[in-house]
């Protein structure tokens, strides 16, 4: 066997194992966000209570939730398992500091975003929905009248609404905070 | 013969594994230095947040436990390197100058190169827009050293290598980031080292 044959005859086994590295790759890639036991949802469930506003500590040195924080953002959330009802989220929001909110189906994409901007009439006002809820809302709505609402609907039953505020000068950092302080979030009864 | 096989085949499937978790590792754990928009030494992941992104976002998102800004939010870029592509160092002083894209606010923070803040005596771990003092042209600057220095004054992280984080809020370039190149960015200049 001359050393060309031997090279040859390993070609198929090269191939094959390129293959298998490939298939390995991808389904790792693709099952990380089902599988990471640190995504954001898994942190924010141990620190947040269901369907009710939370507060959560500015970033700051040691005492940061998730890389990448913000320091100079107030942040609270509101998680919540539509199970218990629709989750209505209010907030009266004055003046022209940045307030935003994103809400985050379980495994962290995110669904919807909007920011103070959004508010009509100084008010945001979301009602975050399934399917089936959204149905039954609909059905129950009167003929001619628009809903006041944004009515959002949720890819999955468990999420969060994460909150941001910003304290464009440091000594704004506790009006900030209770800029979110003062946002309902609950469920509600269909 | 048939042993013979048999080995090839078990070691086909475990190189196979190896090199494939091996590259999801790579891709995963030292990810950031793909993909997105690049503009100078800045680079964004605008669809990090959204429902449409790529499985690579997803699973480094995952990894970190990041929570992503949303484009109708807010765009966030990140910098690992000096403008002349130097990896930052708390070791040199960096002069940070020129134009941030438009938004209502931005914030500029310096971060260990994990993401994560990193304790200095001065307490002081970014700036907001409505902090830093900007000429006609809407250019600021800002100097980042690990010790004290005249004018605006950002400690630069300890460890070997930090990152900055420039997250501009409600912006209209978050639809367009492609279109952005260097000029519209603050340059990251290093002036000396230790």
């Amino acid at each position: 066997m001359s050393a060309l044959d031997r090279a040859l005859s390993l070609a198929p086994w090269l191939a094959a194992t390129l293959m298998t590295a490939a298939i390995v790759h991808l389904a790792s890639i693709l099952l990380m966000p089902a599988l990471a036991p640190r995504d954001a949802f898994a942190r924010l469930e141990t620190l947040a209570p269901r369907a009710s506003l939370t507060p959560l500590a500015p970033a700051r040195p040691g005492r940061e939730i998730a890389p990448f924080g913000d320091p100079a953002m107030a942040v609270a959330i509101c998680r919540y398992d539509l199970r218990d009802g629709p989750l209505r989220l209010r907030a009266e929001l004055t003046g022209d500091d940045f307030v935003s909110f994103s809400f985050h189906a379980r495994g962290a994409a995110i669904f919807y975003a909007m920011t103070d901007k959004a508010a009509f009439r100084g008010v945001i006002d979301v009602l975050v929905v399934t399917p089936q809820q959204l149905e039954a809302l609909e059905a129950a709505d009167p003929e001619d009248e628009i809903p006041a609402e944004t009515r959002l609907v949720s890819p999955t039953l468990e999420g969060f609404v994460y909150m941001r505020s910003l304290a464009a000068l440091p000594w704004q950092a506790e009006e900030a905070a209770a800029r979110l302080r003062k946002v309902e979030c609950a469920a509600e009864a269909l | 013969m048939r042993l013979g096989v048999l080995i090839k085949v078990l070691l086909t499937l475990a190189l196979g594994a190896a090199l494939g978790l091996g590259a999801t590792w790579a891709a995963v754990w030292h990810g950031a230095a793909f993909g997105g928009v690049v503009a100078g030494p800045w680079r964004a992941w605008p669809r990090a947040g959204a429902r449409d992104r790529d499985p690579y976002a997803a699973a480094v998102l995952a990894r970190t436990g990041e929570i992503p800004l949303d484009l109708a939010e807010g765009l966030v870029f990140y910098a690992e390197t000096d403008s002349d592509d130097r990896a930052l160092t708390a070791a040199c002083v960096y002069r940070l100058r020129g134009p941030t894209p438009p938004a209502r606010f931005w914030t500029l923070t310096a971060t260990g190169a994990d993401g994560h803040l990193i304790e200095n005596p001065a307490g002081r771990y970014g700036f907001t827009s409505s902090e830093v003092l900007r000429d006609e042209s809407g250019a600021f600057e800002i100097v980042l050293s690990s010790r004290a220095r005249p004018g605006v004054w950002l400690p630069a992280p300890a460890g070997e290598t930090f990152r900055l984080v420039l997250r501009l809020y409600d912006t209209p370039v978050a639809a367009s980031a492609g279109a952005l190149g260097p000029a519209d960015m603050p340059a990251v200049i290093r002036e000396s080292c230790a």
